[in-house]
């Protein structure tokens, strides 16, 4: 396990480095992208000595390594800017409680996927040579294949309008022990629906790959010849050497759930991070972009870094760094 | 082996889909033998009975609203902002739900004779919401002065301010306070303008000159200590109880406001996302806005939520700009073929469904000025052609290009229709080009005058001609993106700015619209009409052309 501990610190020097590059390039971004929020908000009823003015006492009109500088500086203190969007308000206040949201129901979007996924991945390599596996598979290829824009109005047409069984969209809260919650309520089943189908279809296809591989293996075969029952053989000897590989896909299967919040929360009315972000960027809220960007790319470096070394202890096969044997 | 995967995958998604369309026409079906059987009673009965919607308040209204960004009276300038500043705040005098002039928290007022100095009379039951105290003179000053401090970053304090004596210089820093705001006493408020204007009224209705409680805003800016805002102690009518960013807005009554009808609501929840129709067809919501996708549906008199509906016209003008600076439209001639080119009758009646009204001249109806017998630039394609040959034929237009805000695939029905006229009409043989911009560089363009031709709306901050035409027109205003300067036009709009005589000053108005329109810096397209579902137990709500207080004459009975 020393390799392991050195590996990690490695990881972990690199990550600030990671970080200030990801910054820079959104700063850079955000302040050389043509027009900035003071243009925008002053709208078509604008005097441009006012808004030069404006631009002049908040810093605007410096040269960029100042304002990158500035941003910096403030930001090691523990400053994160303040919102324009919500003119004034911090913007951890802003964005922290909908980071709380989309984590919320994209957990429960991977658990599901996982508890769906798995299990029918499984069955249909099971099925090799049947119709059912490809059949099984294709039904749900079919909801990855629609994108949830044309999704999530249907659902929406038919659930809400239609059968008047769940609402339209929205999120509510109830609180628990000073915690807002807002997956127990059920308007959570239609983001939960959008996400959840189409992300099965390709955890489903790489659980399938993983036992077809597995169930040729020789420990397969003579766990069959000792004559141990199929159901035990399944789940002991193939499931559990085919789900190994499955966990590398967790941290690339979360960031693509973040991704999709951007479509999901705009159409649903979600009040998530990823409709923020888009807000953010279409009203250049340069201090909440920034930290959307920085939060994302944390998470991501986070989720890869646990993803490997998890790995590498459940799997003594790999050896990380190439060291050690 | 390979092929018969493929079938197979083939079969299950092709299963899949028969499933769910099939789900789809069994609900359609049954869905529309329902609404059919029970035509009798009310749509919405199964929806009421639902249990679980939000806990509901007695006598609570529930709109959708626009997300706004400030609810800071100094620096709002935009309309989603402004609606609930009205309601919250409130100022020296205001429009009532007829768009009368109505004396607020000032009682009374004075003119002097030169037009020149207003003289308010405050009333002194005026409390703010936390009942500590009334509303002084002293309040005023302090608050449009603050508006006006270069130090609030306000993009809009001087543009509705700035005829105030004294006021450049307070913004210049030549000043340290504005010499043409006086507080006499508690009770009195003298405003010194540089001219007699008489619209200068109707801009104080504007949320600038509304009254902050100086105790509470400090020193803050519009981008920085605007913590106070979550929960400002103002003088509206409503009190701001809850705003949760993004997600709704909750009002309740002000129970020591001085007006009547004083509120009678329990609570107003404005929910900030979300499909505002689909919304209300479930119940969510008590009143919402119907687009130009579902209109048809509901102006079907069969159609259950047909009763309630209303329309009514908004004080805002949809306009072609032309850059009269640059070629090929600094040609009038060529400006006045498209214009004579386009069909504003199909345009509003077919493309946007009467949704709208066709536009002759730039004054909407309803505004003071509207001049019901402007002829203007008729539909008339042979002479559009004509004219399009006199300035050397259909080649000139070839590098024209149309900008407009949006970030779509395609630039929308209206513009289509427009181009496809054009190209018709005028014989062109080509498409005129549309090129889509984002919203902010989009009005980087127009500040900076870099495009031949733009699509855009003015929408109403008062209901003076004065609004529209001065501010867009006049060769010298900021906001005349279209670069036109007709001296006669200039002399005509300031000779209105200071005439005391409304009948006199609406005439020099007409003329210069008059001008305007043989001019064509602007195509007017169309005026846009407001229109809402309500629900019938919703009482004296009315759609206002532009945001002014209105949530405290409405009422429920449920």
């Amino acid at each position: 396990m020393q390799g392991l501990a050195s590996y990690v610190l490695r990881r972990l020097l690199w990550a600030p480095l990671i970080l200030f590059v990801v910054s820079a390039a959104t700063f850079a971004l955000g302040r050389y992208a043509p027009v900035d929020y003071v243009r925008i908000q002053a709208g078509a009823r604008a005097q441009p000595e006012t808004i030069e003015r404006i631009r002049d006492e908040r810093g605007l009109n410096d040269p960029f390594y100042e304002q990158y500088g500035r941003y910096i500086w403030n930001f090691l203190q523990g400053d994160f800017g303040q919102s324009v969007r919500y003119r004034g308000v911090d913007v951890q206040d802003v964005i922290l409680p909908r980071l709380w949201v989309t984590v919320q129901y994209n957990a429960l979007v991977l658990l599901l996927t996982f508890a769906i996924g798995i299990p029918i991945g499984t069955w249909a390599a099971l099925k090799r040579g049947t119709w059912l596996d490809p059949f099984a598979i294709g039904v749900f290829l079919l909801f990855a294949s629609v994108p949830v824009l044309v999704t999530i109005p249907i659902l929406q047409w038919l659930l809400a309008v239609k059968l008047g069984w769940l609402p339209s969209g929205g999120w509510d809260v109830h609180e628990f022990f000073g915690v807002e919650i807002g997956v127990l309520s059920k308007r959570i089943v239609l983001p939960l629906l959008v996400m959840t189908l189409p992300g099965v279809a390709g955890l489903a296809r790489y659980m399938r790959a993983q036992v077809l591989e597995v169930l040729d293996q020789d420990y397969v075969r003579t766990a069959r010849a000792k004559g141990l029952q199929e159901f035990t053989v399944v789940t002991r000897h193939v499931v559990r050497n085919a789900f190994l590989p499955i966990i590398t896909i967790l941290g690339f299967e979360l960031a693509g759930l973040l991704a999709g919040s951007i479509f999901v929360e705009t159409l649903l009315s979600i009040p998530g991070i990823g409709a923020y972000a888009f807000e953010s960027i279409n009203s250049r809220d340069y201090d909440s972009i920034m930290a959307i960007v920085l939060i994302g790319a944390a998470a991501f470096i986070s989720a890869t870094l646990l993803v490997d070394v998890t790995y590498a202890f459940i799997d003594p096969r790999i050896r990380l760094g190439g060291q050690a044997r | 082996m390979q092929t018969r995967r493929l079938v197979l995958v083939l079969t299950g998604i092709a299963v899949a889909t028969i499933v769910v369309i099939g789900v789809l026409v069994v609900v359609l079906v049954a869905g529309g033998g329902d609404s059919k059987g029970s035509s009798g009673t009310p749509k919405e009965s199964p929806g009421t009975q639902t249990p679980s919607l939000p806990e509901r308040v007695q006598g609570e209204l529930r709109l959708v609203g626009g997300d706004p960004i400030t609810l800071d009276p100094a620096c709002a300038s935009d309309v989603a902002s402004a609606e609930y500043i009205v309601e919250i705040y409130s100022g020296l005098v205001s429009f009532d739900k007829d768009l009368k002039m109505v004396p607020d928290i000032a009682q009374s007022w004075d003119v002097s004779p030169d037009g020149t100095v207003y003289t308010f009379h405050l009333r002194s039951n005026a409390l703010f919401h936390d009942s500590s105290r009334r509303v002084t003179a002293a309040d005023f000053k302090f608050s449009m002065e603050r508006a006006l401090n270069p130090r609030t970053q306000s993009t809009v304090g001087e543009v509705y301010l700035d005829d105030i004596v004294g006021a450049k210089e307070f913004i210049n820093g030549k000043a340290k306070e504005v010499s043409g705001i006086k507080a006499k006493d508690d009770n009195t408020l003298e405003i010194t303008i540089d001219q007699p204007k008489p619209y200068f009224l109707d801009k104080l209705t504007y949320p600038t000159a509304y009254v902050v409680d100086r105790n509470q805003v400090g020193d803050s800016t519009c981008f920085k200590g605007t913590d106070w805002t979550r929960n400002p102690n103002a003088t509206g009518p409503f009190k701001l109880k809850e705003w949760a960013l993004g997600e709704r807005i909750e009002l309740e009554p002000n129970s020591n406001y001085y007006l009547d009808p004083k509120p009678s609501l329990a609570r107003v929840t404005y929910v900030l996302s979300g499909s505002p129709l689909i919304m209300y067809e479930n119940n969510e919501v008590d009143i919402s806005p119907v687009g130009i996708n579902d209109i048809e549906r509901i102006r079907d008199p069969n159609e259950p939520l047909h009763a309630q509906f209303v329309e009514s016209d908004s004080l805002n003008t949809f306009y072609i700009g032309f850059n009269v600076k640059k070629p090929p439209f600094d040609d009038p001639n060529v400006r006045k073929a498209l214009a004579m080119a386009t069909d504003k009758e199909l345009l509003a009646s077919n493309i946007l469904k009467a949704l709208v009204v066709p536009a002759k001249g730039i004054l909407p109806p309803n505004m003071p000025g509207y001049n019901a017998g402007l002829q203007g630039l008729p539909y008339d394609p042979d002479q559009a052609l004509q004219l399009l040959d006199q300035a050397g034929g259909p080649n000139v237009l070839k590098d024209a290009v149309l900008l407009t805000s949006g970030q779509g695939a395609t630039a929308g029905p209206i513009l289509d229709a427009l181009t496809a006229m054009w190209k018709e009409n005028l014989k062109l043989g080509f498409d005129i080009q549309i090129q889509a911009e984002e919203f902010g560089l989009f009005l980087r363009d127009l500040d900076e005058g870099s495009f031949q031709m733009f699509d855009l709306g003015w929408v109403a901050d008062y209901p003076d001609p004065q609004n529209f035409l001065d501010i867009k027109l006049h060769s010298s205003s900021a906001n005349n993106e279209t670069n036109y300067a007709n001296p006669q036009v200039d002399s005509l709009l300031e000779q209105a700015r200071t005439e005391k005589d409304q009948d006199r000053r609406i005439k020099l108005y007409q003329q210069a619209e008059e001008l305007i329109v043989q001019d064509s810096p602007w195509i007017p397209l169309y005026h846009g009409k407001s229109n809402a579902l309500i629900k019938p137990y919703v009482h004296g709500y009315t759609l206002t052309p532009f945001v002014i207080p209105n949530l405290r004459y409405v009422s429920l009975s449920r």
